[in-house]
């Protein structure tokens, strides 16, 4: 089994020496491939920031991170959005389609940033709408879906170019619970199938439905930093050192 | 790219114009505007000038050089050497003929007379002018009836006329004049031809310009030196040269100038007169109302720009969020800044064409309503073109550089 997410001694810290505020303090984090995790803490734990990193979106301050087996950390902006774009599917809890383009152009955008050609992208789009259940809306534009529809339009563009990891940030926020249990039936198949799930949530049922839960409080991992800790976690305000020397176990 | 990536920019563009079509008619309006003043400022100039080039080719052609006689003067007063002076002589003509007989393909005298003229039907006080050489083809006139004048009745000065239509129609009301007599001075002489009418008006409606072309009462110049006002020096008011190569006429003037001069014993009480050289002064003259054509239009491209730049600018914070997504998925600045520009110059073409439109439309109703024909030339077209395309670009480059310097992260967030 490939490791997907390797990081070691993630740092992130915001704004000048005076007033800088550390986001994260020395994240050790190692999911490897076919795993299903959920990432819980509470609002301004972190979260969101290491999403960010995870996802490529930004840069650590310090520490390394490699996604799938590529060093992420010093790369420039357009190195950055070719790794997204090939190896990161997102999902966002407010769905993040694009507006004025139909359902079929929406899941086609990650494939033609990849450069595929115009065919074979309308083709990959429609078995993706398949696949999650609503490609006889492929014409349509996104504001005649309903919520759970959307979130699926937006899973199947997370898909688009078969990331390696699959990062979903509070995929059913703004879902009632009948559609949110629906997505994560979907992403649960998706698991099943063998992608890579990260999963972003502060809800403990839907965090439960994960192979392994990762807790980040105060910019630390508290819990479930590497895989075989899951379930024997370490006691909360563990120092990040005494992960990094578990790592290779 | 293989993958069709510009056709993609260019749909997305022109839905995201579709979309927004209020927005996007402002941004091309001022465009639109500059496209349309430089067209129409550079296709009315053109009209005009075309129209005085039609007049100068109906005055009888652009490549002509004319002596005629002037005052030397020093201190005010003639000089004691121009009063003993015998000024423009049949001797200038045929010197100046000589110095470069290959490139001249005419020349004509000129030497006018005031003179009663009587006829059965009217007696006026009239010019009369004593004619040589070219003159008839060099100044645009055609013989209509009748005939010119024959080399020997050029030759002898005999007492031969032929009238303009004006002077036809005052002296012959009645009946044809071809072959009637009259009485210039104390000269009765034939009348062997009658002139074309000549008709120019600059603009339409406007009254005929050339009305007084046809008041000529022309005779053999020898004629009036012998016999009106004549002297021994047969002196002439006017020379023509007809130089068909624009390039000899510069040296050929030098050369006359030079030639005439030591004729006059050191006089200057001559003056040249290069008729190509006072067109292309005019059209040095044109030039400067091209250059404020231009500068308007470049006024409304930059006008329009800036305006264009603040309407990309707000447009940008409703879009932030969207440059987001597409950063998440896999877009990169370049992409980013690639689409911002693809809009911006599709909007430009757009609006360009709407400005060439415009343009023409509004090049026609001016030079209607001045009553000219309109003229349009390429170059305007390009120019016009050109400096939408120019400034379209310059401007779209600040919204699009910005939007794609935005941070994924950020712009993800952005409400």
């Amino acid at each position: 089994m490939s490791t997907i997410i390797q990081t070691q001694a993630l740092t992130k810290v915001y704004g000048a020496n005076g007033t800088a505020v550390h986001a994260l303090r020395g994240i050790d984090l190692t999911v490897e491939k076919g795993e299903f995790v959920a990432l819980v803490g509470p609002s301004g734990s972190g979260k969101s920031t290491l999403m960010a990193i995870l996802g490529c979106l930004d840069l650590p301050s310090t520490g390394t991170y490699t996604l799938d087996g590529h060093p992420v950390q010093g790369l420039s902006g357009g190195e950055l959005a070719r790794i997204r774009n090939e190896k990161v599917g997102f999902v966002f809890q407010s769905y993040n389609l694009l507006p004025k383009a139909t359902i079929a152009r929406n899941v086609e955008l990650p494939m033609l940033y990849a450069g595929v050609g115009r065919r074979e992208r309308r083709e990959r789009a429609m078995a993706l709408l398949e696949k999650v259940g609503i490609a006889d809306k492929a014409d349509k534009l996104p504001g005649t879906l309903s919520g759970g529809q959307k979130q699926r339009v937006a899973v199947a563009r997370a898909l688009a170019n078969e990331p390696a990891l699959l990062l979903a940030d509070e995929p059913t926020g703004a879902l009632d619970s009948k559609t949110g249990a629906e997505v994560l039936d979907l992403f649960r198949e998706l698991h099943q199938q063998g992608n890579t799930l990260l999963l972003v949530t502060h809800d403990p049922s839907i965090a439960a439905l994960a192979g392994r839960r990762v807790e980040i409080r105060d910019g630390e991992v508290v819990m479930g930093g590497e895989e075989e800790d899951s379930m024997s976690s370490s006691s909360p305000g563990t120092h990040p050192a005494e992960h990094h020397l578990e790592v290779g176990r | 790219m293989t993958s069709g990536a510009f056709r993609e920019r260019l749909f997305g563009a022109w839905v995201e114009i579709r979309e927004n079509l209020g927005r996007s008619i402002l941004q091309a309006l001022g465009v639109l505007l500059g496209v349309a003043s430089v067209l129409g400022g550079f296709s009315i100039s053109d009209s005009q000038r075309r129209r005085a080039d039609q007049m100068f080719v109906k005055m009888g052609g652009l490549d002509k050089l004319n002596v005629q006689s002037k005052a030397a003067v020093r201190d005010g007063r003639p000089t004691a050497m121009q009063q003993a002076n015998l000024g423009l002589r049949d001797a200038d003509a045929i010197g100046g003929e000589a110095l470069k007989a290959d490139a001249i393909q005419g020349v004509s005298r000129q030497k006018n007379a005031r003179s009663r003229v009587v006829s059965a039907y009217g007696d006026q006080d009239r010019q009369i002018s004593g004619i040589g050489g070219d003159f008839i083809p060099a100044n645009g006139y055609g013989v209509a009836r009748g005939r010119g004048f024959s080399a020997t009745e050029m030759d002898t000065g005999a007492p031969v006329v032929i009238l303009g239509t004006e002077a036809a129609q005052v002296f012959f009301p009645k009946g044809d004049a071809l072959g009637q007599t009259l009485r210039i001075g104390s000269i009765p002489v034939t009348v062997i031809g009658v002139f074309e009418e000549r008709i120019f008006r600059f603009r339409e409606g406007q009254r005929n310009q050339f009305w007084w072309r046809n008041r000529i009462i022309a005779v053999p110049a020898n004629l009036v030196q012998r016999r009106m006002n004549g002297d021994a020096y047969r002196r002439v008011d006017r020379i023509t040269f007809r130089i068909p190569d624009m390039g000899a006429m510069g040296a050929f003037a030098k050369q006359l100038s030079d030639l005439v001069k030591a004729n006059h014993r050191l006089q200057e009480d001559f003056r040249l007169d290069d008729v190509a050289a006072r067109i292309r002064r005019r059209n040095s003259q044109g030039d400067v109302y091209d250059i404020i054509f231009m500068l308007s239009g470049v006024l409304a491209l930059v006008g329009g720009g800036i305006v264009n730049v603040n309407i990309q600018m707000a447009g940008l914070k409703e879009r932030v969020r969207e440059v987001g997504v597409k950063m998440a998925l896999g877009a990169s600045g370049r992409e980013i800044f690639k689409g911002f520009m693809t809009e911006a110059l599709l909007l430009t073409v757009l609006g360009s064409l709407a400005g060439l439109v415009l343009g023409v439309g509004f090049s026609w109703i001016i030079t209607k309503s001045l009553g000219i024909p309109l003229y349009m030339t390429p170059a305007s077209f390009v120019w016009a073109y050109g400096l939408a395309a120019a400034f379209g670009f310059l401007f779209a480059l600040y919204p699009a550089w910005k939007a794609s310097r935005l941070s994924p992260m950020e712009a993800l967030r952005y409400e």
